[in-house]
């Protein structure tokens, strides 16, 4: 097919398609958005990317993303130093942090046990974690991973590794969404919340 | 629960058609190549998210065209009316509307609408491989109970990752990966076991009622055996997979579990695969979907729409005959190619000629 649009316009519609949820005909939308941007809001948008690029590493005790050694949860000494939440990506500790309900600290593992995707527990942050364990401060570890055919096996994978250490190990329930009925849950949810039912009090 | 209207738009040779459906028996009549089984393919999509004939999605859109639409308005027991509508994309996720809310699942569909389909091909629930006896049981199971979907999928996952891993040892386990392989054997045995026992029990079930549906259709009596008992279910699955390890690891492949299970059927205690005439084979696969019709029936509490595609004049008058007599209360939607028979009772006949209805 013979060339549509002028070179540089073609090259960024090909690197936005390339970024994850972003279709070609997406691509083309935004790029055409932003040429019609004034110079200054183009700059500010490229600048951010550069600096964010620059500055943004991972926290070298958790992997979250930081902008220092270490990430704002592992520096901040008011969290709970005995209780860590596993999780497969940095965006999860987002999900966790809104819930206001966890005051311990994190493990990022970059990733999940996935042999299509070429990824076994030695591309994961695992010797890490288990680095971390050494430290008699972890008491518990509060498995976070998807629910999902790869996220049960590394969860499951992981239980199985650390429970020998003597330290409490959970996963987190899955079941219905608060504040909605019963009668529009999907079945899989609901199957799941009868599995994991409670003794009530 | 019944299909009232039914439209499809861009869906294989159809630019656009809509047809009415009547409580009982509709006639779909035309030549050869016109589109009759297109037709009940677009109705049978709806039940199973999947063609009948095994095409991929991509072979269902119109040519030209990227996306096809399958709409059905079905009215349930209670009275309720249900607008359903599906959109097959050519690339891309495929979109689902009840009542035009998109459904967050698209799977979620699966039980909504149920189909039993009769089709030619069905004699391969005889002649063919353990895979289609497999994919025979699991349909009927996911039509009982649509989570069990979910169970086969994860199975599918499973057993891929588990071969890819299987690939990456090169038939040398180190104590690490024997390790993470303990992993997928333990999801695999879990999994495993329930699609196991799920398909244990609806056979105990079935085979009764497959022996009736033999005598209404020849009017002989005679015994009919469908046996599932693969090996690793005598002592488990996790044990039979860590007995099994070393060939599994050998030959990078993973040898047993419900993906290589085999039903063996048998009509007068022969194997009916090799044994029984071509006439038998095709009166049994006949019965065994009748039976699960019925089961289907029985268990949901009102019949799946019953799909007869191009299936009378595959059989001899008489059984053809037996078969409309032993219809099942509820909607059929029959196809022929011929004159349909005297005693069809179809109430409406709808002739198809090139993707478009004509009366």
């Amino acid at each position: 097919m013979a060339a549509v649009y002028a070179q540089a316009v073609q090259t960024l519609i090909d690197e936005l398609g390339r970024l994850p949820g972003i279709g070609p005909k997406s691509a083309q939308r935004i790029t055409f958005h932003l040429l019609k941007l004034p110079t200054e809001d183009a700059e500010r948008l490229a600048n951010a990317i550069i600096t964010a690029k620059a500055r943004v590493r991972f926290c070298e005790q958790c992997f979250n993303v930081s902008e220092d050694e270490l990430c704002s949860i592992c520096a901040d000494p008011r969290r709970d130093q005995t209780v860590l939440c596993v999780v497969e990506e940095a965006r999860d500790i987002i999900a966790v942090e809104r819930t206001g309900e966890f005051r311990g600290r994190y493990h990022v593992l970059m990733g999940a046990i996935s042999p299509i995707d070429g990824v076994g527990p030695e591309q994961l942050k695992i010797r890490e974690l288990l680095r971390r364990l050494g430290s008699d401060t972890v008491q518990e570890i509060i498995l976070c991973t998807n629910p999902n055919v790869e996220g049960e096996a590394t969860a499951m994978y992981l239980a199985r590794l650390i429970k020998p250490l003597g330290l409490t190990v959970s996963r987190i329930a899955s079941g219905l969404p608060v504040g909605g009925d019963l009668e529009y849950a999907d079945e899989l949810t609901l199957g799941r919340a009868l599995e994991g039912r409670r003794i009530v009090d | 629960m019944i299909v009232r209207q039914f439209e499809l738009v861009d869906f294989r040779n159809y630019v656009q058609a809509s047809l009415s459906l009547t409580d009982h028996i509709t006639a779909v009549v035309g030549d050869n190549g016109q589109g009759k089984t297109n037709l009940v393919e677009a109705i049978g999509w709806m039940a199973t998210m999947s063609s009948f004939r095994g095409a991929p999605n991509e072979a269902l859109v119109r040519v030209g065209t990227d996306q096809a639409i399958v709409r059905a308005h079905v009215e349930h027991e209670d009275g309720r009316m249900l607008l359903i509508e599906c959109e097959i994309n050519r690339s891309g996720r495929n979109r689902v509307l009840v009542n035009k809310q998109r459904l967050q699942r698209s799977r979620d569909l699966l039980g909504v609408l149920r189909v039993s389909v009769f089709a030619p091909d069905d004699l391969n629930l005889i002649k063919g491989g353990p895979g289609i006896r497999r994919d025979f049981l699991d349909e009927t199971l996911v039509a009982l109970r649509p989570k069990y979907d979910t169970d086969l999928r994860d199975l599918d996952r499973i057993v891929r990752q588990r071969n890819v891993l299987l690939k990456q040892v090169g038939g040398r386990l180190s104590a690490d990966v024997a390790f993470t392989l303990d992993v997928w054997d333990s999801k695999l045995a879990a999994t495993g076991e329930v699609i196991g026992t799920a398909r244990a029990e609806l056979l105990r079930d079935l085979v009764p009622l497959v022996s009736a549906a033999y005598r209404d259709l020849v009017d002989v009596d005679v015994r009919i055996d469908m046996v599932y008992d693969p090996v690793w279910r005598r002592t488990g699955l996790a044990v039979a997979l860590a007995d099994n390890r070393s060939d599994d690891v050998r030959r990078q492949l993973s040898l047993i579990g419900p993906h290589r299970d085999e039903i063996d059927i048998a009509l007068a205690a022969m194997p009916a695969r090799t044994h029984a005439s071509q006439g038998e084979q095709r009166s049994l696969a006949l019965a065994i979907k009748l039976a699960a019709h019925r089961l289907v029936t029985d268990r949901i509490g009102s019949p799946p729409l019953l799909v007869l595609d191009d299936v009378l004049s595959e059989l001899d008058p008489r059984r053809a005959a037996a078969l409309l007599q032993h219809l099942p209360a509820g909607q059929v939607v029959l196809t022929s190619a011929d004159v349909l028979p005297p005693d069809a009772g179809a109430a409406t006949v709808l002739r198809i000629v090139r993707g478009t209805v004509v009366s």
